[in-house]
């Protein structure tokens, strides 16, 4: 395999580096004829990211036989674009074939050498026998001055040979953004923005997603169109905690440039680190983010948004697909606890509900038991609980009332991780479908993790 | 304090500079280690100060007199004295105040053999100091640099690009093989280590101007990283943004010289004849040299 990669493609690839350093530990190099694959996978299995790089990407690009693979630490890669991307003008990559020990990266750099000025030669000074001053080289005339100084020209080039990992644990998800049915479009600085207002440590957030409201919003109405909320995910057993706790609602209208979620409400909880690396390669290649997701328990995919201008951009793609927590924050953490009473409920419970936003709707308590609601089958995953204001009473049970017909039995949606399979990232059918027969995520390997295991995908449980 | 008459007629010397932050920068360069004593030479051509770790790797920087307002040299011989280095750098940088053009005297040996330091433009305060010196108890060890050959073999390259590559050159965690060819012309830096990295300086030849590569055969020696970074580790900012040029020259045996120049001039000083930046008349400019021994495979080589 070889590859060479220059220029504004340059930037792109030395970017993705950097994103897929923020995941894992370890990259993999898959290299077919049609395409070249990047990808990691972190160590507690919770986050998977992929970017393919089609051809003409590069300004070379060459694979003898069908496929060749290694797989290499990324910190020796990020080692390798310590270089100033600027001052590079060409990245050659080369592997002779799989069982290859090192995988060879070439630097090109341009001209390194310039005139050494020292001006008008004066006369060489002697600080004694035993010291002389540095012979200058002698002097050359220039312009009318006599220069003294050495002068050169050179190009440097840096080979880098990076020791392949031996028996390299190589492991390939794809997931179908299809399966998935709700989504969001967001530009990077806008979110980047909604999360300024987080903690700047926080680890997991959640993100309840609600229907828009169909209606127009009143100015006599409480209710605000404040659809979704991003919620900062405190672990609950941890005793001492002093962290910052935020809540904030938005907009979907405002502040995503497009959403979709047509259903009752659900939470996502996933890790802040991932989100924000994937954020600054999007925000670097300049494009808007597109996030998909279905519900607590399933993973969520994330890739950049292509828009129909962006031509020159299809001959990458990118996937980060991240685990989220199994328990959802809207049921109150335990989905298999019974329906409380339809009957309205008084008062409300937890800080944040003691003074309710009079222009939004809160779905969600920190305590609590869940009410449902509508169809006694509902489905125990999805939340119920509302904070009962009165003023919202009526707009609560009618979205309620609209949601009772919601087919719940959920095609798309895998019992298990083994139905992961899906469709190549790009949407030609022509790929090959890269399903591996194992699970990527390994149920009873987590046994030993305790509570980490929350955040690996894990069995959905079966439906009623 | 004596009268200023008498001091005068015992001083082996007594000069003042305007540019102390330059002087700062030039000492820094030879700092790699935080505790290093210096040993300074006073001669009628200027001050040459001496940093060595035994037996491995040698710095001097050269301030000639050139570079002093004020050099009154009056000793019959060449005096020597050790001082700690980074207590004189210390010292200096208590001179040196920023957006103030500030002059300082250094005068030795004091009445008792100290080296005194005196701030001398402001009238209406004075920055006084004195600081011990050591009688050198060993010579330094002459690094007796000689070439290696009728040719010279040597090659410039541009400060920034060499301590990149250096800097670069610490991943394999290796010593570092320097290799000079004449043919294609190319200077080649290797470290072998868990991983390994190979730079290559590949030169055009170009009849108009000097050509900084001189190679008539090949070449090929070991030094040991350590020694190595400390030639460009502390390399002042300056020097970089001034675009200047380094120049290395492998002596007899695979000694390394390594040579860079350092501006001190005095900041802001307007001159008629500035046509570019980084211009520097060359008594305005202090030589920092290094001298790194090649790495010996015998067990009394350096540690």
């Amino acid at each position: 395999m070889e590859f060479s990669v220059s220029g504004t493609a340059l930037k792109t690839f030395a970017r993705s580096i950097t994103c897929l350093a923020r995941i894992g530990n370890e990259l993999v190099l898959q290299s077919s004829s049609s395409q070249l694959c990047l990808h990691t996978l972190n160590s507690s299995r919770s986050a998977y990211q992929s970017i393919t790089f089609k051809p003409d990407f590069f300004d070379v690009f060459s694979v003898s036989g069908s496929q060749v693979q290694c797989s290499v630490l990324l910190k020796a890669i990020c080692s390798v674009l310590r270089t100033p991307v600027a001052s590079i003008d060409h990245l050659t990559v080369q592997l002779a074939d799989s069982d290859a020990s090192k995988v060879q990266w070439a630097l090109d750099c341009s001209n390194v050498l310039s005139k050494c000025r020292s001006g008008r030669s004066g006369r060489p000074g002697r600080l004694g026998q035993d010291h002389h001053l540095p012979n200058m080289g002698g002097s050359i005339e220039i312009q009318g001055r006599r220069w003294v100084g050495w002068v050169a020209w050179a190009r440097m080039k840096k080979t880098y040979w990076i020791t392949c990992n031996i028996e390299p644990d190589i492991q390939h998800l794809s997931l179908d953004r299809r399966k998935l049915p709700s989504s969001f479009v967001v530009r990077p600085r806008d979110l980047n923005r909604l999360l300024a207002n987080f903690q700047s440590t926080l680890q997991e957030i959640t993100m309840i997603s609600t229907q828009q409201s169909v209606l127009p919003v009143d100015a006599t109405d409480q209710i605000g169109g404040k659809a979704v909320e991003f919620r900062s995910y405190i672990d609950p057993t941890k005793e001492n905690d002093s962290s910052l706790h935020t809540q904030l609602w938005i907009d979907p209208a405002e502040e995503f440039v497009q959403y979709t979620h047509t259903r009752d409400p659900v939470d996502v909880t996933f890790g802040v680190r991932e989100l924000k690396a994937f954020l600054s390669f999007c925000e670097g290649c300049e494009v808007d983010i597109h996030l998909y997701f279905d519900k607590a328990g399933e993973p969520i995919l994330m890739a950049p948004k292509f828009g129909v201008d962006d031509g020159s951009f299809s001959n990458f793609d990118a996937t980060l697909v991240l685990a989220t927590m199994l328990v959802s924050q809207l049921s109150g953490g335990n989905s298999s606890e019974p329906a409380a009473a339809t009957a309205a409920q008084q008062g409300t419970k937890g800080n944040t509900t003691e003074h309710p936003s009079d222009h939004t709707r809160i779905w969600s308590e920190l305590s609590g038991s869940a009410v449902r609601y509508g169809n006694a089958a509902h489905d125990p995953l999805v939340p119920g609980e509302r904070n009962q204001n009165t003023n919202e009473q009526t707009t609560i049970q009618r979205i309620g009332a609209m949601n009772i017909s919601r087919d719940k039995n959920a095609d798309g949606v895998p019992v298990n991780g083994k139905e992961l399979i899906g469709s190549p990232l790009y949407n030609n059918g022509r790929a090959p479908s890269h399903h591996h027969p194992s699970n990527w995520i390994d149920a009873d390997e987590d046994d030993d993790e305790g509570d980490d295991s929350e955040l690996c995908v894990q069995s959905t449980p079966p439906y009623s | 304090m004596s009268s200023a008459a008498a001091v005068d007629t015992e001083a082996d010397l007594v000069c003042e500079l305007d540019s102390v932050r330059g002087i700062v920068d030039a000492l820094c360069s030879v700092r790699w280690k935080r505790f290093q004593d210096a040993l300074l030479e006073l001669s009628q051509h200027g001050i040459v100060i001496i940093v060595e770790e035994t037996g491995c790797l040698q710095a001097k920087v050269y301030l000639q007199r050139e570079l002093f307002i004020k050099y009154d040299y009056a000793a019959t011989g060449r005096p020597r004295f050790g001082v700690s280095l980074g207590l004189f750098i210390d010292c200096l940088n208590t001179f040196s105040v920023l957006g103030r053009s500030n002059v300082l005297e250094l005068r030795y040996p004091g009445p008792d053999m100290q080296l005194m330091l005196r701030s001398v433009d402001s009238p209406d305060a004075c920055i006084y100091a004195e600081i011990r010196t050591i009688i050198p108890e060993t010579i330094s060890w002459d690094y007796n640099f000689e070439p290696a050959g009728s040719t010279p073999l040597s090659f410039t390259v541009k400060s920034a690009a060499l301590k990149e590559a250096i800097d670069d050159l610490e991943w394999p965690g290796s010593s570092i093989q320097i290799s000079l060819q004449p043919s294609p012309p190319s200077v080649i830096f290797r470290g072998e280590g868990h991983g390994d990295l190979q730079i290559d300086f590949n030169y055009y030849v170009n009849t108009d101007l000097l050509i900084a590569f001189s190679c008539d055969r090949q070449v090929s020696h070991r030094y040991k990283y350590k020694f190595l970074r400390a030639t460009t580790s502390n390399i002042p900012a300056s020097v970089l943004k001034d675009n200047r040029g380094s120049k290395a020259t492998i002596g007899r045996g695979g000694m390394l010289k390594i040579q860079h120049l350092v501006s001190v001039a005095k900041p802001s000083v307007p001159h008629p004849h500035i046509d570019s930046a980084g211009y520097q008349q060359p008594s305005r400019i202090a030589y920092i040299e290094f001298f790194v021994k090649p790495e010996v495979e015998e067990k009394n080589g350096c540690v």
